[in-house]
């Protein structure tokens, strides 16, 4: 077991290390910094980066607005999930605004959320309407995949719906509630950037993406890339700890 | 007495029940036997008030409460065996009343150390005990049982049997019993309609109370 581990880890190692290995012959072919920063210049940027309290203090305002966004579209997701689950005629209501949410481009959701909202809120409204479809619909899914024997069950035995909601329902909908919820989580990141880029709020990642840009700073817009990346994967793994943590202690 | 008069039921184009009759006594075991797919569990929830017909009458007990032993033990996999039984008995009992009840059959079923445990850590009789326990439990005056020991090994269906019966014995009530199996059928019925054909017949209507005539009777049901 432990060598398998110790074997998965230095597989991991030479993977990432054949993909810098890549990127740094890459930057050599291309020689210019402008089109591709070699990965010595993107950690040293990430370096200073580092050092820097700002980054701290931009990394905090960005996972709070891409947190916020994710969480108002998991509650109002599930909430709104199990009432057209439950219901065809609301799903029904519905289902076609979800479906226009769903096939607008963001570039579009994020400059009418500019419009009508200040720049801090913008991510955050985007965020909200990008994970939202992705937690209703598998809240929508999860309550369509209940046991139809255990429904049945219910009948004979004169369950309250409530308790049905509660105890076959809701259980029967939980694993697809927690799969959209980690890809939700993803995709939350990818847009709230997205949002600040456009509506540059004063303490965002997507202003220092956007700086890095105009600035032509290309080993700085990398290096904030990176922070995302390790952002995202950081609070993917986080997310998937509490669940696996609530499987053990049910 | 629960009682289908002139019962005619279909799905889509194909006639299940024509002018079906039949009558269920009241705390007596009354076997549909008969073979896969003739309609058996149909007749069964038209019993129960689960399904409905499209000509005929339905006469049930003014009374009927119903419980269910289905072939697969059908439990919440995520509640424990306890909270399974607790989950139908809730809207019944008073918190006093039901561990008490939880508690006796659960000792019935001999899985009082079980209590904690969720269903899939149990073996398949096991849980099927705990579907027989939560049947039992239930304050019914009607039980049905869809082929509740199909798929069971020789020696378990034979515990499962006298399980039941000894269960059945403390609590008596109407026993809707649903097989294709000739021995579980004479075993455990006292009073078994032999059903094929469709629309669904009933071919016979055996009284078991002699016991001299079963041998014959699982002659007949084996060579028809």
């Amino acid at each position: 077991m432990k060598s398998s581990i110790l074997q998965s880890k230095y597989r991991n190692f030479f993977i990432i290390a054949f993909w810098i290995t890549v990127w740094e012959i890459l930057s050599l072919i291309i020689n210019q910094e402008i089109y591709l920063p070699s990965p010595v210049a993107t950690f040293k940027s990430l370096f200073d980066l580092m050092s820097d309290k700002v980054t701290y203090i931009t990394i905090l305002y960005s996972t709070y607005r891409t947190l916020t966004g994710f969480f108002i579209s998991t509650f109002w997701g599930i909430i709104l999930g199990f009432v057209c689950g439950m219901n065809k005629s609301v799903y029904n209501l519905l289902n076609p605004l979800v479906s226009i949410i769903r096939t607008v481009p963001v570039m579009s959701i994020i400059i009418i959320a500019i419009m009508w909202f200040k720049d801090t809120n913008v991510p955050v409204f985007v965020a909200f309407l990008m994970c939202f479809p992705i937690i209703w619909t598998n809240t929508i899914q999860g309550i369509a995949s209940a046991d139809h024997k255990l429904l049945q069950m219910c009948k004979i035995y004169n369950i309250k719906k409530i308790r049905v909601i509660k105890s076959v329902y809701f259980y029967s909908a939980l694993p697809y509630i927690k799969a959209g919820m980690v890809s939700a989580l993803g995709i939350s990141w990818k847009v709230t950037s997205a949002a600040e880029v456009l509506s540059l709020p004063k303490y965002s990642i997507g202003r220092f993406l956007y700086d890095s840009k105009v600035y032509l700073e290309i080993p700085d817009l990398f290096a904030w890339t990176i922070i995302i990346i390790l952002l995202s994967i950081l609070f993917e793994k986080l997310l998937k700890t509490i669940f696996r943590a609530g499987k053990q202690n049910d | 007495m629960i009682k289908l008069i002139d019962v005619t039921k279909k799905y889509d184009d194909m006639v299940l029940l024509k002018n079906f009759n039949i009558s269920f006594e009241e705390n007596e075991i009354t076997c549909l036997f008969g073979p896969s797919g003739v309609g058996k569990t149909t007749i069964a929830n038209i019993a129960a008030n689960l399904v409905t017909v499209d000509e005929g009458e339905v006469m049930w007990t003014e009374d009927a409460v119903y419980s269910y032993v289905f072939q697969e033990p059908n439990l919440l996999s995520w509640y424990s065996v306890y909270d399974n039984i607790d989950f139908v008995l809730k809207d019944v009992y008073d918190n006093r009343k039901r561990k008490e009840v939880i508690e006796s059959y659960l000792e019935m079923v001999e899985l009082s150390d079980y209590k904690i445990f969720k269903p899939k850590a149990l073996s398949g009789g096991m849980a099927q005990r705990v579907s027989i326990a939560r049947a039992f439990a239930y304050p019914s005056n009607v039980l049905i049982m869809d082929e509740p020991f199909k798929g069971l090994d020789m020696k378990l269906k034979n515990d499962m049997i006298s399980l039941f019966q000894k269960l059945w014995k403390e609590s008596r009530r109407t026993v809707i019993f649903i097989t294709h199996d000739v021995d579980e059928a004479i075993s455990l019925s006292d009073k078994i309609y032999f059903i094929k054909n469709r629309p669904v017949e009933i071919n016979m209507d055996i009284d078991l109370n002699n016991e001299s005539d079963r041998e014959s009777i699982k002659k007949i049901l084996l060579t028809s």
